[in-house]
């Protein structure tokens, strides 16, 4: 306005008010007094007066007094010629998945944003000479953006600390004159629950106070949500231990609903877990299940918790949660049985005891039926032999049962036997060690245990076995088994076994079980045609059986160790063993693997296949059959499947990656061998990041937050970004200015002398002079 | 453990009174039998002559242990000491230090698993074994200390429950030895616990108790299997399913190991 009046000619970019004069502040004091003075002299003077003729004299005073000082100030315009430097307005706009849930018209929330920056663009113009405005998107990424009708709600988060964390990075100092957020305030993040600014974390709070601007708030949404029912949050540990009880737990909200009843699920690898109802109640909002259950086997599993969908719903993605836990041992529990003390048990429990890996529970017999006793029961050290708690009630706690050494009878085992069958047909590893009260001579033959083992049994023979000293000779089976694979190469490892000190005594048995294979045989002495066996392996149903007809393998510890040979041969032997009987994982000849248990949409999922031989080389060239697919969630769809076959390669990988397009679990199963009897399979699932339609819920308290803690202000999505505070911008120089003195004017100066002649003739006229 | 009273009973009757087991078990070699290696240096075959035998005869008819009788004598030097992990080394008098070959096969032999059992024999007032052998162990094991092993340790409760070791004589009411992987492989008393056991060739006892009493001798019998169960063993007893009832029994107070040097 200013500088339209005073600049005609355009060439000032900037006008405003001046004081002309240089007088002091005691000249200033001395004119205020002067000037009441005066005043009040004639205030005085005309009290005699009526009341107009009073008030004219005491006005033209005043006036004359005020053009005096106004002639005396010498005010004046300053007209210059800057630079400025524009500072910035950044405008956050939310395009998360959100966006998409309605508005508060007809239209989608992004819809609403999409017309509320149409409708306010006339301001953000007007903002232009002296600021610049920066469009960005936020979500999980800060993004500038040109073209605002091109943006898309896809955002698979909303962070908003981490949307002004970028800002902040993006701008020195001073640099901001305001931020703007047009959000409808669903923080998916470590905001989500803020409703008020004290119950912001400091670190925003820091955050929001660095940026030194303003920053204003618009509210985008609808003013009463859609009825949802809502998964909010599944609670699990990405790893479960075997045999120990998993939680999952979950929180559903619900909003819009009073009374309902809905079914809620949880799902693992598409069979039933359990199943609640969801009973919603009047003023109830959140609601939580939670469900427990017992692995039995390691792999990974994939679950899904789901509720039902309620009438008139109109988001049912988030009712919905699949994930994947990979269930793995805690610790290989291992329950090692002694008939009787010796120098095979010491060693092999200071090697079990030594194995961070191993929970062992020990229990040997340290008495028998003819042990004379001669000190009370309360001196001695003994306790009872719990045979229910071990091998019944928690025979299914363990992954390995060792009887080394050890006879069943005398302790009123019979009965638990069968048990310990199932056990090992269940998956559970068994190891029958020799001795002299082991094997047959255990009185085994005949039992349910006589039924696994590797090795076939006889009666009872005092004194059977073989007494002598000899060294074992592997088997063509046992130079490539993983238990008596001790070296890499097939020479250094025969080399090994050499190397072993020799071995004392042997079980003797009947023969050799159909399907087992021996690994180590006795040089010498044989059952009927055949070498007798010294180590020996069985699958009997899902588990797995060793026998090692022996009680001296000690001596593959102590005497290398003795001869400063390398006694970790010992150790690899027992090692091997226990990993096989357990089935570690890395065991299995075919092994299926996809690197993630997770991923996007769209991803691509790189599937490797390893397989090996029975004697675990690397199958080369080998058929291999990959099936990757999906079970369809409803029975009037269709399941999808990829399916890839090809050959392995000199590493015994066959390896490949393939597009995933529908969000689920999905389900790898590769298979190999000439009757496709080899068998793996791996689960992921692919997830399309449903927490932004977690629930259709608004937050603009959050919003409100941000904006009074940035001293901003709050809008709701009607109300105009005019008026908004914005910094100033920065001062660079001063290239021209001019002032215009406005107290030289002639109209003034004709006013500071018709004022007082006026009052003069005035005065003059009434008799007052 | 959730069993009751009556088959509490009838499992530990089983497993303590069993029906079963024959006295002696046949054995499938000689590494199914437990012994004791004598360490040859000297006049140790006349130490404690057929005291190992009755201690073992002992240990067989109050255990299940499948024991040899016999002890075998080793040099440090003998190829067979490594197929023989209890080692019980009788001294009387000023040792003979070690050789280094020596040594280092005694360092061996206990670093790999073995446990030896020093046994001072010496007449009461003479401490001249106690002093070279204190300083042989020390040469021995410079990197740990020699402690004198706590009443709570796992020796004193193997088998039987004990306060403190027994012997012929009442000359220390504790053991000593050094802690090496989470065992004692050296363990050192001075009551002449073998001279407790030996016996005439009629039955009577070579060596009176001193200061006496068949209780005495019979205490020193179970120390000695304790030590042979401690050897075969080891920490079995300290694992957890034991704890509980073993301190139920027991009610003395425990004294903690100390380092004596």
């Amino acid at each position: 306005m200013l500088r339209d009046l005073f600049d005609s000619e355009g060439q000032f970019n900037s006008a405003h008010w001046v004081v002309l004069s240089d007088w002091s502040g005691w000249t200033w004091t001395a004119i205020g007094l002067l000037v009441c003075i005066l005043i009040g002299f004639s205030w005085r003077n005309t009290e005699h007066l009526n009341r107009i003729r009073r008030l004219t004299l005491l006005g033209c005073r005043t006036a004359t007094l005020i053009v005096v000082t106004f002639i005396f100030i010498q005010p004046g315009i300053r007209l210059e010629h800057r630079n400025v430097v524009r500072n910035h307005v950044a405008v956050l706009i939310d395009q998360s998945r959100s966006m998409l849930l309605p508005g508060a018209s007809s239209g989608s929330r992004m819809d609403q944003l999409k017309t509320y920056l149409k409708t306010n663009l006339p301001v953000f113009e007007s903002w232009k000479s002296d600021h610049q405005i920066d469009y960005f998107t936020f979500g999980r990424y800060v993004k500038a953006v040109d073209d605002l009708n091109s943006i898309q709600a896809l955002g698979e988060m909303t962070d908003l600390a981490a949307a002004l964390e970028d800002v902040q990075s993006r701008y020195t100092t001073g640099d901001l004159a305001a931020v703007i957020i047009l959000s409808d305030g669903t923080d998916t993040t470590k905001l989500k629950d803020i409703s008020e600014p004290g119950l912001m974390p400091n670190r925003v709070q820091a955050l929001i106070k660095a940026l030194n601007a303003p920053i204003h708030t618009v509210f985008i949404g609808p003013d009463k949500v859609a009825p949802d029912l809502a998964i909010q949050d599944v609670s699990y540990d990405e790893f479960a231990f075997v045999r120990n009880a998993v939680t999952i737990d979950a929180k559903v909200s619900v909003f819009g609903y009073e009374q309902l009843r809905i079914p809620v699920t949880m799902t693992r690898n598409g069979k039933e877990l359990g199943r609640q109802v969801l009973d919603v109640v009047p003023g109830k909002q959140n609601y939580e299940f939670s469900f427990e259950f017992v692995p039995d086997e390691t792999g990974k599993s994939s679950f899904t918790f789901e509720v039902g969908a309620a009438p008139g719903e109109q988001i049912v993605i988030n009712n919905r949660r699949e994930f994947v836990i990979r269930v793995i041992r805690d610790k290989i529990r291992v329950l090692q049985v002694v008939g009787r003390p010796s120098w095979d048990e010491r060693f092999l429990r200071k090697l079990l005891k030594k194995n961070p890996n191993v929970d062992l529970i020990s229990f040997f017999i340290l008495r028998t039926s003819s042990s004379l006793q001669v000190a009370r029961r309360d001196e001695m050290s003994l306790i009872p032999f719990p045979t229910q708690e071990l091998f019944e009630q928690q025979l299914g706690s363990f992954d390995l049962i060792i009887f080394q050494n050890f006879t069943y009878r005398g302790y009123q085992m019979r009965r638990y036997l069968p048990l310990i069958k199932r056990y090992v047909q269940n998956g559970g590893g068994f190891v029958m060690i020799g001795g002299d009260i082991s094997f047959s001579n255990g009185g085994y033959a005949g039992t349910p245990i006589a039924e696994f083992l590797p090795v076939t049994l006889r009666g009872i023979q005092p004194g059977g076995g073989d007494k002598g000293d000899y060294r074992p000779s592997l088997t063509s089976a046992g130079q490539f088994h993983p238990i008596t694979n001790l070296k890499l190469s097939r020479e250094e490892n025969q080399a090994a076994w050499q190397d072993l000190p020799k071995l004392s005594g042997l079980n003797q048995v009947a023969g050799l079980a159909p399907d087992s294979t021996v690994l180590l045989e006795h040089p010498t002495a044989r059952i009927g045609a055949k070498k007798s066996p010294v180590v020996a392996v069985r699958n009997f149903g899902k588990g797995r059986v060793l026998s090692v007809l022996t009680d001296s393998t000690w001596r593959w510890d102590f005497e290398s160790f003795g001869r400063g040979a390398d006694n970790r041969n010992y150790y690899k032997f027992w090692g091997n063993a226990i990993r096989w009987l357990i089935r570690d994982p890395d065991l299995k000849t075919i092994r299926v693997t996809t690197g993630k248990d997770r991923y996007a949409v769209g991803d691509q999922v790189s599937v490797t296949v390893r397989l090996q031989a029975d004697d675990y080389r690397p199958a080369i060239d080998q058929a291999v059959r990959v099936e990757v697919a999906q079970r369809a969630r409803e029975p009037s769809v269709k399941d999808s499947m990829i399916v890839r076959q090809g050959k392995t390669d000199d590493r015994g990988l066959y390896t490949f990656s393939v597009p995933i397009k529908k969000d689920g679990v999905w389900t790898v199963i590769a298979r190999a061998g000439d009757d496709q009897e080899l068998v793996d399979r791996d689960v992921f699932v692919v997830t399309s990041e449903p927490i932004e339609l977690a629930t259709t819920k608004t937050n603009p308290q959050l919003l409100k937050a941000v904006s009074s803690l940035g001293q901003g202000r709050f809008l709701n999505g009607d109300e105009s970004l005019t008026g908004a505070d914005l910094k100033e911008p920065l001062l660079l120089q001063v290239n021209r200015r001019k002032d215009v003195p406005i107290w030289s004017s002639a109209w003034l100066l004709l006013l500071a002398i018709i004022l007082p002649s006026t009052e003069w003739f005035l005065r003059r006229r009434w008799g007052l002079l | 453990m959730t069993m009751n009273r009556r088959k509490a009973i009838t499992i530990s009757a089983a497993a303590s009174a069993g029906f079963v087991l024959p006295a002696r078990s046949w054995s499938i070699g000689l590494d199914s039998q437990v012994g004791i290696t004598v360490l040859d240096r000297g006049n140790s075959r006349e130490l404690r002559p057929r005291c190992v035998e009755q201690l073992m005869w002992e240990v067989s008819k109050r255990t299940s242990i499948n024991v040899r009788e016999e002890p075998i004598y080793l040099k440090l030097t003998d190829e067979s000491l490594f197929r023989n992990p209890f080692l019980v080394w009788f001294g009387r008098g000023e040792i003979t230090p070690l050789t280094e070959m020596e040594r280092r096969r005694l360092s061996l032999f206990l670093r790999g698993g073995g446990t030896l059992l020093i046994s001072d024999v010496s007449p009461l007032g003479d401490e001249a074994f106690d002093t070279s052998i204190r300083t042989e162990m020390t040469r021995l094991w410079a990197d740990r200390d020699w402690m004198r092993l706590s009443n709570d340790h796992t020796v004193y409760r193997t088998f039987y429950l004990l306060e403190k070791p027994k012997g012929r004589v009442a000359r220390s009411d504790h053991l000593e030895g050094v802690i090496f992987d989470d065992r004692s492989p050296v363990i050192y008393e001075r009551n002449d616990l073998f001279g407790a056991f030996g016996r005439e060739r009629f039955g009577a006892w070579s060596m009176p108790v001193f200061p006496g009493g068949e209780r005495q001798r019979e205490m020193a019998f179970r120390t000695g299997l304790n030590l042979v169960m401690y050897a075969t063993c080891l920490n079995y007893k300290r694992d957890q399913v034991h704890v509980t009832e073993i301190l139920r029994r027991r009610n003395w107070r425990v004294q903690p190991s100390k380092t004596i040097r």
